[in-house]
């Protein structure tokens, strides 16, 4: 399958300035692909827009040449972002967070290394390295075919990121999910991605 | 001995507030004949044994006719909480759900309500509507939704922008879904406690508009009804007409602030360690 970003321009609704100007980027499956950039300068948006959270102003998103509102309300192409305090319900248990992704299977809530307590507490009750393997997790569902990963690592310690970073190296790999890696992090970028971007780079302006 | 924790002292105070809300209420409904008996021969008694809050001018016992009366404005409060909560409940989603246009109506409303003084919008439509038990319970109904509504209103729209709702859609999750899953937890625990703490209002509403003269009719024990007539004796020195019925109303406006605190401290997972 090919993820592929054509000509996307964006400005949000406040007037600021224009974020993205046609910024094109294709990934394929079992690719991942690194994106990096200065602070401000729309990596965020441009994930959202991939995603399908934000329309974007000029340009589409095409997943195998069709639009991503063509595959049902499940959208396969998931974002993990980069606040996993902010992305689980404060007042729902740890286990509804699982649950709501697409049957998330033993193994990958072991190889994240979610342990099985963790499930009956509540969000405030975790770290944030914590919640964000259930973040990770929620988002590896079936139908997931792309993954992009905003930032996942940067509240981590270098173990545990090296422990998430292989599992997902593996898991991706064995189920050719393409994946976007936006870091600021250019040695983290070397070490997992197969090519790395720059979104001055790819963008038209 | 087990030291207890925050939450276990609130299940207690609570339990204690409801035992002596519905104590009041049973008491006042058994009371309800004997409040209204009058016996000249006992004529204003100050406080003794047998007449603990003493007699008034036509030798009414106080205590019974205090129960009473107390009973009376806790069976209101309840209703006009309901209502109102119900009232707010409907607008402030209808504002957060329903667009723009709806938002700008329905915030005006608000705004409307709550910039004319409670008090004299609440003489209004009780007067409108007759006054008596039903006018104060539509006057206290139509003016007390406001700050919940709005409290509902700005919760809502606060949880549309969450990213684990947006989440939640982009996973697959239909509106009423993630609504129910997601927006109840945090509706439910601000519209039962506003509910609970909506009675103290409506309790002291409906006992200054009864004083005023616009609210329940004389012949009835209200609170109202025996602080405005104790008023025309306290000059007298018979101050237990007025003192005990004012404490009293005090004491069951601070229970039901008891019971809507405790519930707030409850009903939130974040304070779950106290």
């Amino acid at each position: 399958m090919i993820l592929e970003a054509k000509n996307i321009s964006f400005c949000y609704d406040n007037g600021n300035r224009q974020i993205l100007n046609q910024a094109c980027l294709k990934i394929s499956s079992g690719e991942r692909v690194g994106l990096s950039a200065p602070s401000g300068f729309g990596k965020t948006t441009f994930c959202k827009i991939l995603a399908g959270y934000e329309k974007p102003d000029g340009g589409e998103v095409l997943l195998d040449n069709r639009p991503l509102a063509d595959y049902g309300p499940y959208c396969p192409v998931q974002m993990v972002w980069q606040h996993p305090e902010l992305s689980v319900n404060p007042r729902r248990k740890m286990k509804t967070v699982l649950a709501e992704g697409d049957r998330i299977p033993e193994r990958i809530k072991r190889g994240l290394g979610i342990e099985k307590d963790w499930e009956n507490r509540y969000p405030g009750e975790l770290s944030g390295g914590e919640l964000q393997r259930f973040c990770i997790a929620r988002a590896l569902g079936e139908r997931t075919r792309f993954l992009l990963a905003d930032e996942i690592s940067t509240m981590l310690d270098l173990i545990t990121q090296s422990q998430i970073w292989n599992f997902l190296l593996e898991e991706t790999k064995k189920r050719e999910i393409g994946m976007l890696v936006v870091s600021h992090e250019e040695s983290l970028l070397k070490q997992v991605c197969t090519r790395v971007e720059y979104l001055e780079r790819i963008d038209g302006a | 001995m087990k030291k207890w924790n925050r939450r276990q002292w609130m299940v207690l105070l609570m339990i204690f507030s409801l035992f002596l809300l519905i104590l009041v209420t049973g008491g006042g409904l058994a009371f309800s004949e004997a409040a209204g008996a009058t016996d000249f021969s006992r004529r204003n008694l100050a406080p003794c044994l047998e007449y603990p809050f003493g007699t008034d001018f036509m030798g009414r016992d106080m205590f019974r006719r205090t129960v009473t009366g107390l009973s009376v404005s806790i069976r209101l409060g309840l209703l006009t909480a309901a209502v109102s909560a119900v009232i707010a409940f409907i607008l402030g989603l209808g504002a957060a759900g329903l667009g723009k246009a709806a938002d700008t109506l329905i915030s005006g409303v608000i705004d409307l309500v709550m910039g004319i003084p409670h008090i004299l919008l609440l003489i209004l439509i009780s007067f409108a509507c007759g006054k008596g038990f039903w006018g104060v319970v539509i006057g206290i109904s139509l003016t007390h939704w406001t700050s919940l509504a709005r409290l509902i209103r700005g919760e809502v729209m606060q949880l549309k922008e969450s990213n684990y709702i947006k989440i939640a859609s982009r996973l697959g999750h239909g509106k009423i879904r993630v609504a129910f899953a997601h927006m109840t937890p945090h509706l439910l625990p601000q519209f039962i406690t506003g509910l609970v703490l909506l009675f103290p209002h409506a309790i002291l509403h409906e006992a200054s508009i009864t004083f005023l003269g616009f609210g329940l009719p004389p012949e009835e024990p209200a609170i109202g009804v025996i602080l405005s007539e104790s008023m025309q004796y306290l000059v007298m020195g018979r101050w237990w007409l007025a003192l005990f019925p004012g404490l009293l109303l005090a004491g069951v406006v601070l229970l039901f602030h008891f019971l809507g605190q405790g519930l707030l401290l409850l009903l939130d997972p974040e304070q779950a360690h106290r």
